[in-house]
């Protein structure tokens, strides 16, 4: 599978036009990253986007001056990281770290694709809403775990 | 192409549940495989309203027991 159709499967990406797909392909960078590595740590600068193309990541929050940190959720193919930072500029509030090997993800610099949004606005409003849609996905996932687990 | 984004909650297990996105709608009684592990799907239901080719669902899944 190429890299278009791979982003094309993202929902962050939905409603885009192939052309447009190609415009962010040209941002990406392929990383691997072995069972137990790092990908983002918690307190970090969010300086990066992260897709997942192969494996799963897990997600963890460690409260201050506690030791380990509890395990949200993990994340499979075609979920982003980092998208948060996008919004808020803020420092990464969880750890990010494979745990299959390989975990394969593409990685966008913020700064880049924040150029690319507000070049394209196009581009920007159908991120940002598909953003909203995440978040949303996300807190009613949050809700289910609530409930169910 | 269908896109199905589920979420995923593993009751009796430590699992922490996941997102991920499958290329192939899931269905109640199979089972999903999250890394090495491998789970049971007991219930589905409709997260949010699909958008373009995304669905969006919720599994309940259990650990498949042991023969």
């Amino acid at each position: 599978m190429d890299l278009i159709q791979i982003l094309s499967g993202v929902e962050l990406f939905e409603g885009l036009s192939a052309e447009e797909i190609t415009h962010i392909a040209s941002l990406c960078q392929q990383k691997e990253f072995q069972d137990n590595q790092v990908v983002a740590a918690q307190g970090s600068p969010g300086l990066q986007l992260f897709i997942i193309q192969e494996g799963f990541v897990e997600v963890s929050v460690q409260r201050k001056g506690g030791s380990a940190g509890k395990v949200i959720v993990n994340l499979g193919i075609g979920q982003t990281v980092g998208e948060m930072s996008l919004i808020d500029q803020g420092l990464r509030s969880a750890t990010v770290k494979a745990i299959s090997s390989p975990t394969i993800v593409q990685v966008i610099s913020q700064q880049d694709f924040e150029k690319l949004c507000e070049k394209d606005t196009h581009i920007g409003y159908v991120v940002m809403r598909n953003i909203a849609t995440d978040l949303s996905f996300r807190l009613r996932q949050r809700h289910m775990v609530d409930l169910i687990g | 192409m269908a896109i199905y984004k589920v979420s995923i909650v593993v009751v009796g297990s430590n699992h922490p549940g996941a997102i991920v996105n499958l290329s192939e709608e899931p269905k109640v009684g199979t089972s999903i495989k999250l890394g090495t592990e491998e789970f049971l799907i007991e219930e589905i239901l409709e997260l949010m309203p699909p958008k373009g080719d995304f669905y969006f669902l919720h599994l309940t899944c259990v650990p498949i027991p042991a023969e």
